[in-house]
């Protein structure tokens, strides 16, 4: 009996305590959100691609390591780079100054500015539209549009969802005037429901939202190195030569409706 | 020496000797100390800097949402009393539509994802009977979802009689009325208790899934304060304890009235 107990404790203590064994060191482990089609998507086998899928690879051939991708929700991103789980995030986010209080971020590799999807009956026509009462916006939590709609419109109701897919499903049935992302998922979005909503491409931030790829604070190497690819990656023509394998279709959109295209670092 | 003091950590019906200390107290204090290691030790290997202060500034959030999770299970767990009862006497209906209708209800909702109830009656249903409330499609969905249990636990109890205890009932000449009230309910209630009380802290817990149609309840709440802050253990370790905080009563109340409903047989 005594030997048995012994042996349980022993065993849960083994459950408990093993396995803390040293982390791999030298892969790059690359967290983003494989969810915002070209940047970070999957192919129809659900295999990660997309420009910073391609990106994360390249940046690992300059460094000599090895890459992993990890598949995180985007309000996960920061908490998994704080906690040590990935190394980098490389996920179209935008630096923002209450973002780079926890983690440090490279120099900008591309810009966007956010846009509007509003619901056909809604009588938004503009951004100064939104901050009345009554008014109802719906934002994908963690977002840039969840934090500007926070801090710009006090007296509309935000509804937070976890998926944009939901966000614009709201804006379709009428439950929300509108929906506030980047242009380009806006773009797409009013694309293929014409007939229940308008977009608002018209840019109405001060600045453009910059893009960064992040990383932890105390990773300075790495974020020496980081500037250092990003720097070499631009002169040889690498992002000329993903916006031409990913984005073809959009740049003759945005041509054609005249704005100007945002992926241009 | 040792055989005196092993009766420590026996049930009271199993001890040779009475405790020579006080047992509940030393048990109690030995498994929290286990407990408290663990966590220690966890917390103590995690490369994580905790930053209270900033989501201590969003300490009225939690409390809201504290609160609504609490309005919405409090009527949720009403109006599936009031569906549970007529389902659970759908299914002992002699009249086959009702009784079809009941089983086919209490099959598609415990066989589906509430995920997918809670999407499909929001965007679809609701929508199409024009409900643009979300909180009450969010009581209603938690209604029928935990009226479909409650149904099952219900009918379970009143199968769980004796046939002989009510053919002796009825020899003895009460009426139905009389058989429910003082044969069948006072012996259903104490054996459905634990599995009720089990019930409405799913649902309490359940409540949760509503935060993806942006019903602001306590997970959604802490949520958002994690996407504001990037400080997820401080916004998630609290919702913990606000769960535990509203559960922990209802198995509390619920194993007094068990006591209080015990009969000897």
């Amino acid at each position: 009996m005594k030997g048995k107990v012994t042996g349980i404790i022993l065993f849960v203590s083994l459950l408990l305590f093993g396995g803390c064994g040293p982390r791999e060191e030298n892969i790059l482990n690359v967290g983003m959100e494989l969810a915002y089609p070209p940047f970070e998507m999957t192919d129809t086998e659900g295999n990660p691609t997309g420009i910073s899928v391609d990106m994360a690879h390249e940046l690992g051939k300059f460094l000599g390591r090895p890459v992993k991708i990890w598949n995180i929700s985007f309000d996960g991103l920061i908490p998994s780079l704080k906690t040590g789980k990935i190394d980098i995030v490389i996920s179209s986010m935008t630096i923002t100054e209450e973002r780079s209080q926890s983690v440090t971020f490279s120099k900008p590799y591309s810009k966007a500015y956010l846009a509007l999807l509003v619901s056909q009956d809604s009588p938004v026509e503009k951004v100064e539209d939104l901050n009345r009462k009554g008014r109802i916006i719906a934002v994908k939590k963690g977002t840039t549009g969840h934090l500007y709609a926070r801090e710009h419109f006090p007296l509309a109701r935000i509804n937070v969802f976890d998926k944009e897919s939901a966000c614009v499903l709201e804006v379709v049935q009428k439950k929300a005037d509108c929906f506030i992302y980047d242009q380009m998922t806006i773009l797409t979005n009013w694309q293929k429901n014409r007939d229940t909503t308008r977009a608002i491409l018209k840019p109405f931030q001060k600045d453009f939202e910059y893009w960064g790829m992040a990383m932890r604070k105390d990773d300075v190497e790495l974020h020496r190195k980081v500037n250092e690819f990003l720097g070499s990656f631009k002169e040889s023509g690498g992002f000329e030569r993903l916006a031409d394998k990913y984005l073809k279709e959009e740049k003759k959109t945005f041509e054609e409706l005249g704005i100007p295209f945002f992926f241009s670092p | 020496m040792t055989k005196k003091w092993f009766n420590c950590f026996l049930r009271e019906s199993d001890r040779e000797a009475p405790s020579p200390c006080p047992s509940t107290l030393l048990n109690a204090f030995l498994v929290a100390l286990f407990i408290l290691l663990i966590f220690i030790f966890s917390f103590s290997r995690l490369e994580y800097d905790f930053h209270w202060a900033g989501v201590w500034a969003y300490r009225a959030k939690f409390i809201r949402g504290l609160g609504m999770t609490l309005v919405l299970s409090f009527f949720s767990l009403i109006v599936s009393f009031l569906l549970r009862s007529l389902f659970a006497l759908g299914q002992k209906s002699r009249f086959l539509p009702f009784y079809f209708f009941s089983r086919f209800y209490v099959e598609i909702i415990r066989g589906t994802p509430l995920l997918v109830q809670i999407l499909v009656f929001f965007y679809v249903i609701a929508d199409a009977f024009r409900v643009q409330n979300r909180y009450v499609t969010g009581v209603m969905i938690l209604s029928l979802f935990a009226g479909a249990y409650i149904s099952e636990i219900i009918r379970a109890g009143i199968d769980s009689i004796g046939e002989t205890q009510l053919e002796t009932a009825r020899s003895l000449g009460l009426t139905r009325f009389q058989q429910y009230r003082f044969i069948i309910f006072p012996q259903v209630f104490k054996r459905i208790l634990p599995p009720l009380a089990g019930q409405l802290v799913s649902l309490i817990k359940d409540s949760s899934l509503l935060s993806i149609i942006s019903v602001s309840e306590f997970t959604l709440n802490a949520q958002e304060v994690n996407a504001y802050t990037y400080s997820t253990l401080e916004s998630y370790l609290p919702l913990a304890l606000g769960y535990l905080l509203i559960t922990y009563p209802i198995s509390n109340l619920s194993k007094r009235l068990e006591r209080a409903f015990s009969y000897e047989t």
